[in-house]
């Protein structure tokens, strides 16, 4: 989903950059406020998985793939507002070193992975919500994560169908659709990507999950 | 310190056991551009190691190893870096 340059007008380029670096300093005072010491190995060593997994393609169909973003698993490890700031990193590393992504592009990406995906964590917390029992987390984690890409899919839709290259193609009418097609079928994968690690983790080492903690102790404060 | 080098040691195993399985078909943009019949304009900035390869580096499976330890460790130290300036300016809040 990584737009690269010169698929976006300069004009959406530049309002998606600002944005991005409002919703950013946002995560960032958030994330001060909220960050436990003990978070930052899990948020070294979850960043770098993220970027690892982000290079292994699985395909789809009609040659086409996908890979895991990784933005709804962020957020559980590491609550919302970190997860944004992790995956901002990972995109900023893939536009600069590997060309993966434009410059002037990341203002979108940076919104349709990083901001969508941290955010997701709140469509888990509106699914499982009071109740974090196995059955209602693992739903969360499945729709969270499906939501999280065909959302950021939506987003992209709209910024390449609004840009002239695309709207003398189509526009929109074609793009939304188009993109709402394929990472119907991409957001299936990190679905189950996400879902089968987050299940692992929630059996062996429920601690590591800051995210599933956080909604626990909302919980928490709300009882006593 | 020895927790991290574990798990990324971990993580670039399986990364280099799945790389050869990866598609190589185009993503989902990829797909839409391609089925509008636009192609990808020349990037301004291509970057030290385009499409995750080492362009000095023939072997195609040891450039993408290459790209994806190099990446790694990029990613790792900046997270790092990040986490360490969040626990700093916790600190000072709170003294």
């Amino acid at each position: 989903m990584h737009i690269p340059d010169g698929f976006l007008s300069p004009e959406i380029a530049a309002f998606m950059w600002i944005i991005s670096a409002s919703m950013l300093s946002w995560a960032w005072r958030k994330a001060k406020s909220t960050y436990a010491h003990s978070l930052t190995s899990l948020l070294a060593i979850s960043s770098a998985f993220v970027f690892i997994a982000q290079m292994i393609n699985f395909p789809i169909t009609y040659g086409t793939s996908g890979h895991l973003v990784g933005g709804t698993f962020l957020s559980i490890i590491l609550g919302p507002y970190t997860a944004i700031l992790s995956m901002t990193i990972v995109l900023l590393m893939q536009a600069l070193f590997f060309a993966d992504g434009g410059i002037f592009a990341l203002g979108a990406n940076i919104f349709n992975m990083a901001i969508i995906g941290g955010l997701s964590f709140f469509i888990l917390k509106l699914i499982s919500g009071e109740n974090t029992s196995s059955k209602r987390f693992h739903f969360g984690v499945f729709a969270a994560s499906w939501l999280s890409v065909v959302i950021g899919a939506l987003a992209c839709g709209l910024e390449i169908g609004l840009s002239p290259i695309f709207s003398e193609a189509g526009g929109l009418i074609v793009t939304v659709p188009a993109m709402l097609f394929w990472h119907a079928l991409i957001g299936l994968g990190e679905a189950a990507i996400t879902t089968i690690i987050m299940s692992q983790l929630y059996k062996i080492r429920p601690t590591l999950l800051s995210g599933l903690n956080l909604m626990r102790r909302t919980l928490y404060a709300r009882d006593s | 310190m020895r927790e991290i080098a574990k798990a990324v040691l971990l993580m670039l195993a399986g990364f280099a056991l799945l790389a050869p399985f990866a598609s190589q078909f185009p993503d989902g943009l990829e797909t839409v551009a391609e089925n509008l019949g636009i192609t990808e304009p020349e990037p301004l900035w291509s970057g030290l190691m385009p499409d995750y390869t080492l362009p000095t580096i023939e072997n195609p499976y040891i450039s993408n190893l290459m790209a994806g330890v190099f990446g790694t460790l990029v990613v790792l130290a900046a997270a790092f870096a990040l986490g360490k300036t969040l626990e700093s300016t916790r600190n000072k809040r709170l003294s």
